[in-house]
């Protein structure tokens, strides 16, 4: 019975290769979504599982107390807290910490007589080999990084700064100044782990090892408990250490674990992690929801297109019931149907996935391979969409059709069709959820380019921060400095801690001595021409001083318009005030600038400084340049570099092209929304050329009749067109409010955000109308330039 | 006896009024006769048809198929009742045109759960007496009328029912084709299977051993 089953949905299939062909097509497109974002889902739900003690490793949270910090949650924890919970809580079994390299900038690096930029040199403890059980090529993990002044190498570094020599035994060189013996090699972090180390040295080179200190919390911190050991009670312990070790004053943090399942998809807010894989759970689900919605509308659409035929299919059922069907066969005989449909396109869909894995890839910043389509997971879950697929879509018509009476075929005249509101209410569904899409695509558009074009307070354009950390002596410093002026297509130039766009020291602003909390400030050291580098407005005042004395105790400070307004002065009763801001006693206001936007836009301005004291150094060169040849300019530049600094890399920021990496989920988010948009309206599309043919079939005989008492073509179209545009109609009117309100909710991410115009729903509306009318006329007209006798003639 | 109707009515409700398809008509059928059901256009002679066949409920009366009251049963009941009695022959064949001959003669035997070597002997029977083994593999859409309407014949009889129900079934035939459906009919009741026929033909009609003739929902 079953293989009937198939056989005969088989050659049905072929015998109606447009219907199809349409259904294979929208359904092809809902599962390969599905596919892609399936996939997507578990890559980023599989993160860290190929650890042995997954279930045992936590990260040490700093969870900030009071409003200086707008209690927020750091990922990195002192240097103190791991050598202090490895010897005082009992539940520990391991612990190590993890310090990019200065706090998270790149490392020079030369090897083998090579110059190489690296992005990811930490320096850790060697626990971390045992926490994240590590695979050693070469070595030994259990005692590779005891020693100072040892590192290993992933095998991919090892090859890039090796080659095809064995690095053991051999030296690397952090910025001209670490030696570092190379002890072992491990085999490369999977795409999925949070930990993506390139180079890991060892912690104790480093200078916080020999003084760990409570307070700078900078150093991401893992531990592994023991088999059964508790959160809670470890979390309860940590306290008493912390009290133990802090005064109640000195303690601006409580310490809390993360379980390494949450560290992945749950740290999106917390800052200062040095992992570059972050995921987001909000992402994913907002990702789910649109799958789910474009399988749906695809499920929606071969329902519709099911129904459309059930002229033929009343009599298929009624011969078949004449001859001994049960309903319950016949029922069977749908879902067999369905389930083939589905299948092909299931195949369709995992063909047409793999192909587009790269291009997903690329959007999405996902590392899908094609080794993962392989696991049995990826597989199961596949299957589920399939029979889950085939239950929906299948449903309406097994048991709309197989309910038909067998005497429908006997009689001659049409069956009524007494479900025509759920058809369309169903096409009233795909076009809702499309305009709504559309809505969407346009806000987010708008959004990015406001966002693009915004005037900043600052201009980012044609400026480009070039890293001196390799540069060891400040004369060396001073002659690239020079060396940079002199170029023709320079304009300006000027060091700096950092720019707009990174982050700088924090520190907080008191405005007295009760101002116990503070307001949260960003510090960065700068020299005199960087305000006429960055093009910042001088509200009052005036600049950083060029020349500071050497033993000059005081500190010059021009602070932007939030931070005097905090402090309750104008711009100009601000110059000359001496300000309470962790820089000493002598920190004075210079100068005042107009407030400009030093984070992304989702972000409202806060406090900023520019200053010379001498806590923090000055890595970055701020090159203000002429736009007419930026190529030249980066090898004019770039040769200047080498002539100072013979031993580094030459490693270089574009300040605007550095903005945009803020928006990075942004423009992420864009691209998969209009991708999916697109998609979305197109099947919805073939569910209304669907319906649409349904109609002129059932109404062929009207038509017909039309025709012959002198109806014209146009006439007719147009009476047959004017049904679907009140569906597109109702479907926008639903749309309307659903579109405002969730693109309302999404632009209340931004600090600086457009408002939604009435633009944006006349577009959408009109998208919608002009895309309908091209798909239902090409039926109506087919219908109406049909021969009437031959629709007459049926009777 | 194998069916009988006493004082059936049927009537459909239009704007408050009811409107007779069928009144009043007592009928007796024993096995082995052939039966034509005559009658205008719109005088109930399908209606009739599909109530004998029980596909269509009526309003009123009583219907008795062998010793079961149809009347009184339930739905279910009832289409086992045709499906194990019954075979019908359409004017349109009505054949499945996804499938072959030999599929399309081998469905009801799939419903009523026949296995697969008494399918094959019993579909190779029907081809062999129908003469249309040489069709056996061809698609309905490859056949002509005549050949059709013979599969559709030989389907109805395959799982050997006591009562074929035939409504019009030479209507889309031409003369000759309509012959020897016709002959076919004739040598079908020689062999003890009871028809009932609907036609409009008075040459047809005459192949029957009794005419019954429909005006208006009536018996005349």
């Amino acid at each position: 019975m079953f293989k009937n089953h198939i056989k005969i949905a088989w050659r049905g299939l072929k015998m109606d290769k447009m219907f199809s062909a349409l259904n294979i097509l929208g359904l092809s497109i809902g599962l390969t979504i599905a596919i892609l974002l399936f996939s997507f889902i578990s890559f980023e739900k599989s993160f860290d599982k190929q650890y042995k003690s997954y279930s045992d490793i936590y990260r040490v949270l700093v969870n900030t107390t009071g409003d200086a910090f707008d209690k927020e949650i750091m990922a990195t924890a002192p240097a103190a807290v791991a050598p202090a919970l490895k010897e005082e809580l009992s539940a520990v079994k391991y612990a190590a910490r993890m310090l990019q390299h200065s706090f998270g900038e790149t490392a020079f690096i030369k090897a083998n007589n090579n110059n190489f930029i690296e992005k990811r040199l930490f320096w850790c403890d060697q626990e971390l080999f045992s926490i994240f059980d590590t695979k050693f090529i070469k070595g030994d993990p259990a005692s590779a990084i005891t020693r100072p002044n040892t590192v290993v190498l992933s095998k991919s570094a090892a090859e890039k700064y090796f080659g095809t020599i064995d690095p053991m035994g051999k030296t690397i060189k952090v910025d001209d100044k670490t030696e570092l013996e190379v002890t072992g090699v491990f085999e490369d972090f999977a795409k999925n782990s949070t930990i993506d180390c390139n180079l890991i040295a060892s912690f104790s080179s480093t200078y916080f090892s020999k003084e760990p200190s409570w307070s700078n919390s900078s150093f991401e911190t893992y531990v592994q408990l023991k088999d059964n050991a508790s959160k809670v009670a470890s979390e309860n312990q940590m306290q008493q250490i912390l009290d133990k070790n802090v005064d109640k004053q000195g303690q601006w943090y409580t310490l809390s674990l993360q379980p390494l399942s949450e560290v992945h998809l749950y740290s999106k807010d917390y800052t200062s992690t040095y992992t570059s894989r972050i995921g987001s759970i909000s992402e994913i689900k907002n990702l789910s929801f649109l799958a789910l919605l474009i399988l749906l509308i695809a499920c929606v659409n071969y329902m519709n297109l099911m129904t459309a035929r059930s002229q033929k299919r009343a009599k298929d059922v009624g011969i078949n019931k004449t001859l001994g069907a049960s309903s319950k066969s016949l029922v069977g005989r749908f879902y067999a149907e369905t389930g083939l449909l589905t299948l092909i396109a299931l195949c369709i869909g995992v063909v047409l996935s793999i192909a587009i894995i790269p291009i997903f890839n690329t959007i999405t910043g996902a590392s899908i391979d094609y080794k993962f389509l392989m696991a049995p997971s990826f597989i199961i879950g596949v299957c589920i969409v399939w029979l889950v697929t085939t239950l929906v879509a299948g449903s309406y018509p097994a048991f709309y059709l197989s309910g038909f009476s067998p005497s429908a075929i006997l009689k001659s005249a049409n069956r009524t069709v007494s479900n025509a509101v759920i058809r369309k209410a169903l096409v009233v569904f795909q076009f809702t959820a499309s305009v709504v899409l559309i809505v969407g695509v346009l806000v987010v558009y708008q959004q990015l380019e406001f966002m693009k074009n915004k005037d900043l307070g600052y201009k980012p354009q044609n400026v480009i921060a070039v890293s001196t950390a390799a540069i060891k002596t400040y004369n060396k410093k001073q002659a690239l400095a020079n060396e940079v002026k002199k170029l023709s297509s320079v304009i300006e130039v000027g060091s700096a801690q950092g720019f707009p766009g990174m982050d700088v020291s924090g520190r907080s602003l008191h405005k007295n001595d009760q101002d116990e909390n503070g307001k949260n400030i960003q510090t960065n050291v700068a020299d005199a021409s960087v305000l006429e580098v960055l093009q910042l407005k001088l509200l009052a005042g005036k600049t950083l001083p060029s020349v500071k004395q050497e033993g000059d105790t005081l500190v010059d400070v021009v602070l932007n318009k939030k931070a005097i307004t905090y402090l309750g002065l104008t711009p100009e009763e601000a110059i000359g005030k001496k300000v309470d801001m962790q820089l000493g006693d002598n920190a004075t206001i210079i100068g005042v600038v107009d407030d400009f936007n030093f984070e992304s836009l989702h972000k409202p301005i806060g406090a900023y400084a520019f200053h010379n004291s001498r806590f923090e150094g000055k890595p970055y060169l701020l090159v203000r340049f002429n736009s007419a040849s930026v190529a030249n300019t980066m090898r004019q530049l770039e040769s200047a570099y080498n002539k100072v600094a013979t031993d580094s890399s030459f490693d270089y920021t574009f300040l605007d092209k550095n903005m945009e990496q803020l928006y990075e989920q942004d423009r992420k988010t864009a691209k998969v929304g209009l991708l999916f948009c697109l998609l979305a309206i197109f099947v919805a599309c073939l569910g209304l050329f669907g319906l649409a043919a349904f109609t002129a079939e059932q109404r062929k005989k009207e038509i017909g009749v039309r025709k012959v008492l002198g109806a014209s073509v146009l006439g007719i179209t147009q009476m047959l067109s004017a049904d679907f545009l009140k569906l597109i109609a109702v479907s926008i009117i639903i749309a309307f409010p659903v579109a405002y309100i969730i693109m309302q909710k999404w632009l209340e991410t931004f600090a600086f955000r457009i408002s939604i115009g009435w633009l944006v729903f006349f577009v959408a509306g009109m998208c919608a109308v002009i895309i309908a009318l091209i798909t239902v006329s090409f039926q109506a007209i087919k219908a109406a330039t049909a021969n009437p006798i031959k629709s007459l003639r049926t009777e | 006896m194998l069916l009988e109707l006493n004082h059936i009515y049927k009537w459909v409700q239009s704007g408050g009024q009811k409107i007779f398809l069928l009144k009043d008509i007592n009928l007796k059928v024993e096995e082995g006769e052939f039966i034509s059901i005559m009658g205008p256009s719109g005088s109930g002679k399908s209606t009739l048809l599909n109530i004998i066949g029980m596909l269509d409920v009526f309003n009123e009366g009583e219907y008795n198929f062998l010793e079961d009251s149809v009347h009184n049963l339930k739905e279910k009941h009832r289409s086992n009742l045709y499906k194990q009695y019954i075979g019908f022959v359409f004017q349109a064949y009505h054949l499945l045109d996804e499938l072959t001959v030999y599929e399309n003669l081998e469905m009801p035997l799939l419903y009523k759960k026949y296995s697969s070597s008494e399918r094959k002997a019993l579909v190779a029977d029907m081809l062999d007496k129908f003469n249309i083994v040489g069709k056996q593999n061809l698609f309905p859409s490859q056949l002509s009328g005549g050949q059709q309407q013979l599969v559709g014949i030989a389907r109805a009889l395959i799982s050997n029912p006591k009562l074929i129900l035939a409504d019009e079934p030479t209507g889309n035939l031409n003369s000759k084709q309509g012959e020897e459906i016709m002959e076919i009919f004739k040598e079908l009741n020689k062999e003890g299977v009871t028809i009932i026929q609907v036609t409009h033909s008075e040459k047809n009609a005459a192949y029957a051993s009794r005419t019954i003739n429909l005006l208006d929902g009536r018996q005349v």
